[in-house]
């Protein structure tokens, strides 16, 4: 039978310079699938305890998805995983583009690499045979003029991954790039490349990819195009952002649905968020300590979804999305033609730091995709800067002389551009806030928003406050990929899976921050069905169309010729994700020490703006999650008997 | 499963040169063999053999067509969705994102870059999830 999995992994040993193809029993993809499931799988075996996260004994994972390659749609994401440096416990980031079909062309479902080189060196797979080449000459190029260096030497048709001068620095808030400044970019799992002196993974094969049903796979994304194509017009962006002002006063809510944010994605990419957000309380401001108050609509018109529109040359599409959120965009200066900036770094370079300059931002969005630094992070830990300067904690002799005010353009460029190349300030903070915070001291870390670590969003979980339960509670905190009381509304699952509770067609505010055992199944579902998706290598914004827009339970059956029910599939998803927590447990993390910053929880609650008087209390969400998944409810480690109901050894 | 080629191979290399894998090997003007795992059977040694001296992944022997006859994926552009899977399914690399149609949106959709370089394997047409590729022979225009 002909499976959407190659059934091999290639293991690196960067230490010894020896590479192993290694043979996949079935029964581990019927228990984990591939992707997050197959990376996890390994880490969780293999990485022993107490493992420098930047030493040898990490292992770094680079996966694809059971589905990329068969004929499915929005199944084109990679996973990067390891032991996160920032976090200290499971880490894991994923990308589009088109790397993640470039593993299983190459004959593998994933490549990990352990041990550190002496000297850097790139790995190169061209139809069968992989190779540690030397990659001196690349060492402090930036990352997109390293996969243009790469496709020139080895051909056009190579998908590279890639670290930029952050990661070599070891930056702890660095990712890895493709496709010309694509990043997997949380976790800081750059800085795990760097420390192993890999600087680059090119790809070249031309294997085929197994589908046990191929006309099924079709009829599936055929029946999945129509929803992407259906045509729903929207209004204009000035009128669309005063629908968030609208959403910010109502009381009651119409429950979401995907199809909105699938017209929003086409026809403006995440940006299309940018003023809404603001508006209705989604996006943080100020450090998190400002609101819709400080950034209003004259403010936020700078950085409207048409004008973004208007600088797009052409959409973007990652391999096998037929919706295109992302565009090619004219830019001025250095950069002529770069990938449009996402809604969370327009953000996070943006409101967060109370920068109104547009140009700024999409040439600090080049600037750190080009080095491979986080955008969140970057723009989190910016804004924490500026709050310590403000507040007189970092003067202006501790910051090199930039006068970081709210708002002073010049000197946030200024700072960032430190932070890349590790310089005065620049390498205090190259490290995120937490680790700055721990360095300052003087009563800092209040400023520091993040999670176990690693820096917030930019989805405010005083709004909706299923982001402040993901956050706090996911193995790998602080990330906003994996659930919300939103995406709960939009993934729809309870049509597919009878015993979830479905949240109606209205909702009120006040009812989303009730903390009951619905909530709690709402938010398992979510980190369940989100950890199913990142085997399968899915698309968040595909799943928002809803689950029986976007077949994925389907697919899955018609690509490994199974029949197994949605319930099967999400004892999947369960398990991957107890074992990311097993990992957590195995490498020391305390569940607690993951929980968000005090602001961002809302502990002393806002006095203005769309999230006044919100707050969440996590310690009475946390019991109710872990209790989901047969975890300890004092302290989130997977029950004994549960890591045995799920086959983990 | 894998092709193979028979006796009835003189060495002549066409296939080498053309096989995207990397699968076949031999010296010149001896039998050549195919790599059982490299093989990704898109047929472009069997088309090209002009002694017939290759069997499919079925054990039929391949039948040598002129190149110029070679079929070549035409595009429906009223059908595709831009999703780029097969540009990633071409073993050689011909198709590429090329054309947007004014009406487009921006969306930019692939194009028969380099159509001396299709060795006609299909693989693009199979693989597209919305039946936007036809595989058709190509037709001489008339004088030519």
């Amino acid at each position: 039978m002909k499976m959407p999995y190659m059934g091999k992994i290639l293991v690196v040993d960067l230490t010894r310079g020896v590479m192993e193809e290694e043979t996949i029993p079935d029964r581990v993809y019927e228990q984990y699938l591939s992707g997050m499931g197959l990376g996890a799988y390994i880490l969780y075996h293999r990485v022993p305890p107490g493992a420098d996260p930047l030493g040898p004994d990490n292992i770094l994972g680079f996966c694809s998805g059971l589905l990329t390659g068969t004929g499915s749609l929005f199944s084109g994401r990679w996973m990067l995983v390891g032991k996160s440096p920032l976090t200290g416990g499971w880490g894991d980031a994923n990308c589009g583009g088109t790397f993640s079909p470039a593993i299983k062309r190459c004959g593998y479902d994933a490549l990990f690499f352990k041990g550190t080189s002496r000297d850097p060196v790139y790995l190169y797979v061209k139809n069968g045979r992989a190779n540690l080449k030397d990659a001196g000459d690349l060492w402090g190029m930036d990352a997109v003029e390293t996969e243009e260096l790469l496709k020139e030497r080895h051909g056009a048709k190579a998908a590279v991954a890639v670290i930029g001068t952050a990661g070599e620095r070891l930056s702890l808030i660095s990712g890895v790039c493709n496709d010309r400044g694509r990043i997997a970019a949380r976790s800081g799992l750059g800085a795990v490349m760097g420390s192993k002196r890999l600087k680059a993974v090119v790809l070249d094969g031309v294997k085929r990819i197994g589908v046990h049903d191929r006309a099924e796979m079709k009829n599936l994304s055929k029946h999945c195009i129509k929803w992407v194509n259906l045509p729903l017009p929207l209004p204009p962006a000035g009128i669309f952002a005063r629908a968030g002002a609208l959403m910010r006063v109502t009381p009651v809510l119409l429950a979401q649905d995907g199809l909105l944010y699938r017209s929003i994605l086409k026809k403006w990419g995440t940006a299309g968020m940018n003023q809404v957000s603001i508006e209705m309380g989604d996006a943080p401001i100020k450090n998190w300590d400002g609101s819709n108050v400080d950034f209003p609509l004259e403010k936020s018109r700078k950085i409207s979804p048409a004008i973004i529109r208007e600088r797009e040359i052409m959409k973007y599409h990652c391999y096998s999305c037929p919706l295109g959120c992302g565009g090619i965009s004219a830019a001025t200066g250095k950069y002529a033609r770069i990938h449009k900036p996402e809604y969370e770094s327009i953000l996070a370079l943006g409101a967060l730091c109370m920068n109104e300059d547009l140009d700024s931002v999409y040439y600090l969005n080049e600037l750190l995709n080009r080095a491979g630094m986080d955008t969140i992070s970057a723009g989190g830990t910016a804004a924490f800067a500026i709050e310590c300067y403000e507040k007189g904690i970092l003067t202006g002799g501790d910051t090199d002389g930039l006068e970081l005010k709210w708002g002073n353009t010049e000197a946030l460029v200024a700072l960032i551009k430190k932070m890349i190349r590790r310089e005065g300030i620049g390498d205090l903070l190259a490290d995120g806030v937490k680790i700055a915070a721990e360095k300052i001291g003087k009563g800092s870390m209040e400023y520091a928003i993040q999670a176990g670590g690693q820096e917030l969003p930019m989805h405010d979980g005083r709004n909706d406050p299923g982001f402040n339960v993901h956050y706090s509670l996911e193995p790998a905190p602080g990330k906003h990929t994996t659930g919300a009381h939103l995406y709960y509304e939009m993934f729809q699952l309870w049509k597919k899976l009878k015993d979830l509770p479905n949240p109606g067609l209205f909702i009120t505010k006040d009812g989303k921050f009730e903390i009951d055992e619905d909530k709690a199944r709402a938010a398992a579902a979510c980190s369940t069905f989100m950890s199913l998706a990142n085997a399968a290598g899915m698309c968040l914004f595909g799943l928002f169309l809803g689950a029986t827009r976007i077949p994925t339970f389907e697919w899955l059956n018609a690509a490994m010729g199974r029949q197994w029910s949605p319930e099967e599939y999400m004892v999947i998803g369960e398990r991957i994700h107890t074992l990311k927590q097993a990992f957590n447990v195995k490498h020391g993390i305390e569940s607690r020490d993951n929980f968000a910053s005090g602001r961002a929880l809302g502990v002393i609650p806002q006095q203005e703006g769309a999230n006044k008087g919100r707050s969440v209390d996590i310690e009475k969400h946390a019991p109710l999650y872990w209790k989901q998944f047969g975890w300890d409810t004092e302290t989130g480690k997977p029950k004994p008997e549960t890591l045995r109901k799920l086959g983990i050894e | 499963m894998s092709y193979k080629i028979m006796e009835a191979c003189n060495g002549c290399g066409a296939c080498v040169r053309l096989c995207p894998a990397d699968a076949v090997s031999g010296e010149r003007k001896k039998l050549h063999v195919i790599a059982e795992d490299l093989c990704i059977e898109c047929g472009a040694c069997g088309r090209i053999c002009p002694r017939a001296a290759v069997l499919n992944g079925g054990g039929m022997v391949c039948v040598a067509v002129k190149r110029s006859e070679w079929p070549k994926p035409e595009l429906v552009i009223e059908e595709c969705t831009a999703c780029g899977i097969c540009v990633d399914a071409c073993p050689v690399g011909c198709l590429q994102f090329l054309g947007m149609p004014v009406e487009s949106g921006g969306h930019v959709y692939p194009c028969l870059k380099d159509s001396r370089a299709c060795i006609g394997c299909g693989f693009c047409s199979i693989e597209c999830p919305s039946d936007a590729l036809v595989m058709k022979r190509p037709v001489k225009s008339a004088g030519s």
